[in-house]
Formats: structure tokens, C-alpha cells, sequence
């Protein structure tokens, strides 16, 4: 077969740039970017595709395309059953849960029935504090979780923070964290069959190794 | 599982899959069926999905399952007619991919692992991270030989390559077996000349838990996703009676197996039959063409809102319809023969159209 392997990249954000630099690594260079729908690289058997961040869980479990480069919270977090062939380690971040400084709860246990949680993270969430016994309403935004306390719309947030400069900004004060997460190299299960080969081939430079 | 209540309170629930109502049938409208027992079916099954691209919850499933028998042979004819519905479906490259339930449990509970410690070792291997397994080998002091059969078994894609593999001492004798009954399958395989189609895959693990033996995947290079599983399950069906009996079958998607066809290009050939609308004054003309049409293999339909013929041929081309066909007080005499797709219409005897459309 002559199928070209797809691997798609965080088409803006924190991991775009260095989603790029982990490729470039691996000798893979981008040669068409902005405006293509499929890209060219300097490898021809790689092609590449830009999406959000969020989505590209979804289209490597879906096969849509083969790779992708994406958060480890964004595979939970949209359910995606993919393997995650690679722990690239940046976009180092933590998902926390958050109230505002001046709030009485000091710790998850503290939490009261039926608060209400604001998140972009809705099904970690909704996980999470089933996990931990507590009956919470989870209130979905997508992105600006921060802002949800100051509009009355929660008292609570589940939001990613990596050096904690928003929250502290929007004098938020973290009491629980949920999970780790850092980038991942994401792979279809059945793609990974189909180019155990080259793909193998791509993570030994990835890790860098030699060929 | 979709669960609901009965108007009496008991807990009703629509099937999610196929070999629960399969091994219950066996038991207890079969118990005296000579076995092997071969069945199939072709049913909906109702599942929460997790698909974002549809919010269908109702999934159609074609199975077969081969009951009473654990020989390779069975599994050997069951991995065999998973290929060849594969390719009688019009499918190209498809292809297999097997692991062991038991074995990987069995290697597990050898290596004295607690829980915590099993579940560590299926995700790394699920994740197909041989670094990450090495090292929780060293650090978890796996013995020398099980780390070597782990890392082995982890990369060996052909059911032939499992040979190489044995692990010395009594503690072992499970998992030396069940790899001897993989080289068995593999030989069961050649003889039907699908061993080069099936491949091994030592993290294959299915989220149902009745699986003993074999499990397995087929799939094809254009859709992300499997096109069905199946396995060997030798301990299910007495959970239903008292009834031991070891089975093995695999179920396909359908809505999956047309994704693939439609991936790879396969065009699904268009209806063959004629369709036509007969309309007339007479109605006891128009019944008896009818009639006619349909013994010839031909759809037909009565024209019975009494429209006009311009009315009806508008109603023919929404529907798709080949030929309206205007019938008099008698099929002896001409009948008009409008083509609906090409807008021409004559005069021609009955007998004449019938034979033009009729199978």
C-alpha cells in the first residue's frame, strides 16, 4: 500500500511551536503550512495536518489521521482510545481544582453537594468528583474557566495550570489536583499495524536514537 | 447497557452484544443438540457509544459461534471463516490480529505481581512502550527469563515466532502450554493458507471479561477502527446452566464493514429490478398488469389516487420510478409506456413491454 502516514499538529497554542521542534528532531520538516489542508514535510512518507488541539484525540481514535501530537488530559478527556506510543514532555501542566482566595473550601473534601464546577474539562470532572463521592453540577465553558467564579457562574473551577500564573492572577487558589499531563505522541491502534515499520522507524529518532 | 424497568419492577435490558443471548439459547433451548453446535445470526445489538460522529445507539452484528469444542481446529475454522467473509464482502488487505487471554494473565500471576502492579504492566504494554516496560521490569526485579519471554512476546508479530519463546519451571507449565496451543493454531492456519493474514499481538486485551483463549481483531488498512472481534470463551456458557461448554466465534460490524467498503472505494451495485407504475380507467385491466408485472419479477405499483397521468409521472420521478405504464380496458390492446428518466413515451403492445422489463 502506498499510503502516506498522517500526523496531525496542534494548529495553534502552547504545543504548536514545540510539537514542531519534536518533528523537526526526527528530521521531519514542514515544508507547506499555513492555509494547506494536507501538508507536505521532507519526509515522503509523512504528511501533516493542523488541528486544534482538542480534536486531535478524536481523529487519531477515529483514524482520520494515523499520529498526532496532543495533551495527555486532551486523550482522557475526550476518550480516545489511541496508544500513546511517546511522552514528549513538554506542554508539562496540571489539571487542578480551583476556588478563589477568599472562599471558605479548603480542600475537595470540603466541596459542598451539588456546588457547582466550571471546566472545560467536563468528563475529567465529572469523573473525578464521582470518584470521590461528591454530587457536583459541571458546568462546561470552553476555555476562560478562570473568568467563572467573578461572573457568579461557579464557586469552583477545574481548569489546566502550569506555572499558576492565572490563577493567582484571577485570585484563584488551587485545593486539589486531578492529573499530570504532558504531551504524547498519539497513535491509531489499527495504524500502528499497518505502519508498525515506519513508525517505529519515527519514534527511535524521536527519542533519539540512531536509525 | 441500556436498563430499564418492567411494569412490575423487574430490571429489563436490551442486549449489548450477541454471545450472552447465544450461550443462554444453547443452554436452554438446546441441551440435547449433538455438538459441535455451529449457529450465526444477523441482529441488532444496543450499546452506549462513544462515537462523535453519530449518535447512533442501535448497531447491527453478523456472528457466528461454534460450541462444544476446544480443539485448534475450531478456532482454526472460525479464524478462517472471519477471512473469508471478508473477503466475500468485496474487502482487500484484511487482516487479523490475535493475542491470548489467559496467557498474558497467566505470565502475570507467574511473575507474583499485586494489582496495582498488573494494571501498570497491560498499560505499558497496551501502549506499546517497550522502554517504559523495561524499566518497570528492573525496577520491579522481574526474573531474567520472564523479563526475555516479555519483551519477546511483545514484538513478535507472526504465531510462528511464539516458538522460540518457553519458560523453564513448573510455575510456567500454563503459559508453555497455551504458547504450544498457539504454534497448533498456527499450523491449523497453513493448512487453510491464512497464516500469512493473521498476526500475533501479545497486548491484544478485550474489555469483555469471558474470554479463556484466543481473542482477536480483523481489520483493514483504510478504517481506524476494528471491523468486529470474537474469541474463545470456555467458561461462559455454564454461567447460564449447568452445562460446561467450551466456544469460540467472533461477530462483525455491519455499519463498519460498509465504512471500510466505502474507504476502499467499492461501489455498491445498484438495483437490478424494474420499477413501474401502472395506472388506468379499467381497473380491473390495471390489477391484472399488476399482477402480471410482479410474477415477472418486475416492482410494480397501482396507481390508486386516481391522479392524472401528467400528475403521476411528476410522483414516478420523485419515487425513482423506471416506466409509467397506461393500461386501457384491455391488455390485448397497446398500453402507453412513458420512460420516467428519459421523457419518451409509445405505444406498444403489452405483451412487448413485459418483455423488455420482465426477468
Amino acid at each position: 500500500m502506498n499510503k502516506k502516514i498522517r500526523i496531525a499538529i496542534p494548529n495553534k497554542g502552547r504545543l504548536k511551536k514545540p510539537a514542531i521542534e519534536a518533528l523537526e528532531r526526527a528530521e521531519i520538516e514542514i515544508l507547506e503550512e499555513e492555509r494547506a489542508y494536507v501538508s507536505k514535510t521532507s519526509d515522503p512518507r509523512f504528511e501533516a495536518i493542523f488541528a486544534r488541539a482538542n480534536d486531535i484525540p478524536v481523529y487519531v481514535h477515529y483514524g482520520a489521521v494515523d499520529l498526532g501530537i496532543t495533551g495527555h488530559d486532551l486523550i482522557l478527556e475526550r476518550g480516545a482510545d489511541v496508544l500513546e506510543l511517546l511522552d514528549l514532555e513538554f506542554g508539562k501542566c496540571t489539571l487542578v481544582v480551583a476556588v478563589p482566595d477568599a472562599s471558605t473550601i479548603n480542600s475537595v473534601g470540603e466541596v459542598p453537594a451539588l456546588a457547582r464546577v466550571a471546566t472545560g474539562f467536563p468528563n475529567i470532572t465529572r469523573k473525578y468528583f464521582e470518584k470521590t463521592g461528591k454530587q457536583v453540577e459541571v458546568l462546561e465553558v470552553s476555555g476562560t474557566a478562570e473568568l467563572a467564579p467573578k461572573l457568579g457562574l461557579a464557586q469552583i473551577i477545574v481548569d489546566i495550570t502550569s506555572t499558576g500564573e492565572t490563577l493567582r492572577k484571577n485570585k484563584l487558589r488551587i485545593i486539589g489536583n486531578i492529573l499530570e499531563s504532558t504531551s504524547r505522541l498519539a497513535c491509531n491502534k489499527i495504524a500502528y499495524r499497518t505502519f508498525e515499520k515506519q513508525i517505529n522507524e519515527l519514534l527511535a529518532s524521536m527519542r533519539g536514537e540512531s536509525k | 447497557m441500556f436498563k430499564f424497568q418492567d411494569f412490575d419492577g423487574k430490571l429489563l435490558a436490551l442486549r449489548a452484544e450477541m454471545t450472552a443471548p447465544v450461550a443462554r439459547i444453547v443452554t436452554t433451548r438446546m441441551p440435547s443438540a449433538p455438538e459441535p453446535i455451529r449457529l450465526f445470526y444477523v441482529n441488532n445489538v444496543f450499546r452506549y457509544s462513544q462515537s462523535y460522529l453519530k449518535r447512533e445507539r442501535e448497531f447491527c452484528q453478523a456472528g457466528v459461534e461454534l460450541v462444544g469444542c476446544n480443539t485448534p481446529e475450531a478456532d482454526g475454522e472460525i479464524l478462517a471463516l472471519l477471512i473469508s467473509s471478508l473477503k466475500q464482502v468485496g474487502l482487500k488487505e484484511a487482516r487479523i490480529d490475535l493475542g491470548h487471554a489467559s496467557l498474558l494473565k497467566d505470565l502475570l500471576n507467574a511473575a507474583g505481581l499485586d494489582e496495582q502492579q498488573k494494571v501498570s504492566v497491560q498499560g505499558l504494554l497496551a501502549c506499546r512502550d517497550s522502554v517504559g516496560l523495561k524499566k518497570f521490569m528492573e525496577q520491579n526485579s522481574f526474573p531474567s527469563n520472564l523479563r526475555e519471554a516479555f519483551l519477546q512476546l511483545s514484538s513478535c508479530r507472526r504465531l510462528d515466532e511464539v516458538s522460540s519463546i518457553s519458560l523453564n519451571g513448573s510455575k510456567y507449565d500454563k503459559a508453555n502450554k497455551q504458547l504450544g496451543s498457539l504454534l497448533e493454531l498456527q499450523e491449523t492456519l497453513a493448512d487453510y493458507e491464512i497464516e500469512d493474514l493473521v498476526f500475533f499481538d501479545f497486548s491484544l486485551t478485550k474489555k469483555i471479561e469471558y474470554y479463556t483463549g484466543i481473542v482477536f481483531e480483523a481489520s483493514v488498512p483504510n478504517l481506524g477502527l476494528p471491523l468486529g472481534s470474537g474469541g474463545r470463551y470456555d467458561d461462559f456458557i455454564e454461567k447460564f446452566g449447568k452445562l460446561r461448554l467450551p466456544a469460540t466465534g467472533f461477530a462483525l460490524e455491519i455499519g463498519k464493514l460498509l465504512q471500510a467498503l466505502t474507504a476502499q472505494g467499492f461501489e455498491i451495485p445498484k438495483k437490478t429490478k424494474t420499477n413501474v407504475i401502472v395506472m388506468s380507467k379499467f381497473r380491473n385491466s390495471s390489477v391484472e398488469a399488476v399482477k402480471i408485472l410482479r410474477e415477472s419479477g418486475v416492482i410494480a405499483s397501482l396507481e390508486v389516487t386516481r391522479r392524472s397521468l401528467e400528475k403521476t409521472i411528476e410522483y414516478g420521478k420523485l419515487m425513482g420510478t423506471d416506466y409509467v405504464v397506461s393500461v386501457g380496458s384491455s391488455l390485448k390492446s397497446p398500453v402507453t409506456v412513458f420512460d420516467v428518466k428519459s421523457n419518451v413515451s409509445r405505444n406498444i403492445m403489452f405483451e412487448t413491454f413485459l418483455g423488455e422489463v420482465g426477468g
